[in-house]
């Protein structure tokens, strides 16, 4: 694609009109310009922050054991349902052949920011997907535990109750990290990623690679 | 272009709307199968008729969302494609450029300041960044003008922006050589 990076082209040099005398400091070659990439679709802003939505009117409003929270608890098992769907048909980034769950390409990225590599990825990046198999799998645990608490077969069995107290303390503790990890990468990277999450695009600074 | 652009923007819409009815639907359906579940451990009398309306309804909604889904993906790859296309348009309109420039024989340096008229850069900037005399960038100016048969920096935009409405209107993209020099348009 043509572009209208010609200001430092070769001709200058060749038939060059004697009254201008060539600049200085000839502009350097290009590096890859500031873009916006379209990433994430409506479909998982809209169950991202619903997500969020329930896990804070859970934790935080409604009462424990009344019909409410469990209602909230079900819509979010339901939310997790929809987005794991979603990952099988979605949109290229929101599938989830582009963030497996691999605790080997999460090392290697590790690695890569120690020797500061740039490179963006479009999809989540590799810790950040490791982070989001564990909080929809918490989630999980969370609904299924709080449905067994109101069945016959395990209704007063303790450990049913302790799994989702246990569940619960791991899902804030996850969603905590959560935050700080989407602060550190936008620190990092230079992509505001919490507004991609709002709007769906990611600005990928001047001279940055993607993956 | 903006009629090309306006598209985008209703369709971008259209495909946060149809997520809202897909999540919403999903959850229905979701809550519909767990009502059948409940009914199935029920078990009263007149049950088996109900249980398979009910598990018809259930697949039905199911399939719903599954096909609202795709649909909503070709959507998001109709956008996306429409973006490419933009940009795309883009890259051509660079091509023009060049090939306007190509037309009215402008020499390197006269190019280089044309494109810089282009970008919106003033006069005195053009001069700082060529390392020039303000005079000379005036002179070459005015050559330019000259060349391309426009009155100045506006109408040497228009003669751009004009091709862009062309393109929208007609279709196709009309080449320099209906643009010669000689004829003064805008007069």
């Amino acid at each position: 694609m043509a572009t209208f990076g010609t200001l430092d082209s070769g001709r200058s040099g060749a038939r060059h009109d004697p009254e201008t005398p060539l600049p200085e400091h000839p502009l350097p070659a290009r590096p890859l310009p500031a873009r916006t990439v379209a990433v994430w679709d409506p479909l998982v802003r809209l169950i991202h922050w619903s997500l969020a939505l329930t896990i804070l009117i859970n934790s935080v409003f409604t009462e424990e054991e009344s019909k409410l929270h469990e209602w909230v608890g079900y819509v979010a098992l339901g939310l997790v349902a929809v987005r794991l769907l979603w990952g099988l048909i979605g949109t290229r980034p929101a599938r989830f052949t582009a963030f497996p769950p691999s605790p080997a390409r999460a090392l290697r990225h590790l690695g890569a920011l120690a020797k500061g590599d740039k490179t963006v990825h479009l999809s989540h990046n590799p810790i950040g997907a490791l982070m989001v198999y564990n909080i929809w799998a918490t989630v999980v645990a969370l609904g299924l535990t709080g449905y067994m608490m109101g069945t016959v077969t395990f209704f007063g069995m303790e450990w049913v109750e302790e799994v989702h107290e246990a569940a619960f303390g791991w899902l804030i503790f996850s969603v905590a990290l959560h935050v700080a990890g989407v602060f550190f990468d936008a620190w990092r990277s230079g992509v505001p990623l919490v507004k991609a999450m709002v709007d769906g695009r990611k600005r990928i600074p001047e001279g940055t690679r993607t993956e | 272009m903006i009629s090309r652009l306006l598209p985008v923007l209703t369709q971008e819409r259209r495909a946060a709307t149809l997520a809202v009815i897909i999540l919403f639907q999903a959850l229905c359906a979701l809550f519909f199968i767990g009502d059948v579940v409940i009914d199935l451990q029920g078990g009263d009398g007149l049950v088996e008729l109900h249980l398979a309306i009910e598990g018809a309804v259930a697949v039905g909604l199911v399939a719903g969302v599954v096909f609202l889904m795709l649909e909503l993906r070709i959507l998001l790859q109709r956008v996306a494609s429409m973006e490419t296309g933009l940009r795309a348009a883009r890259g051509e309109m660079a091509d023009l450029v060049n090939h306007f420039f190509d037309q009215w024989g402008l020499t390197p340096s006269e190019r280089d300041v044309a494109l810089m008229i282009l970008k919106g850069i003033e006069n005195e900037a053009i001069a700082e960044m060529r390392g020039t005399a303000p005079g000379t960038v005036r002179a070459q100016c005015a050559k330019i003008y000259a060349k391309a048969g426009v009155d100045g920096r506006s109408q040497l935009l228009s003669v751009f922006l004009e091709e862009l409405f062309a393109q929208g209107m007609d279709g196709e993209i009309k080449t320099a050589e209906t643009h010669k020099p000689e004829q003064k348009r805008y007069a």
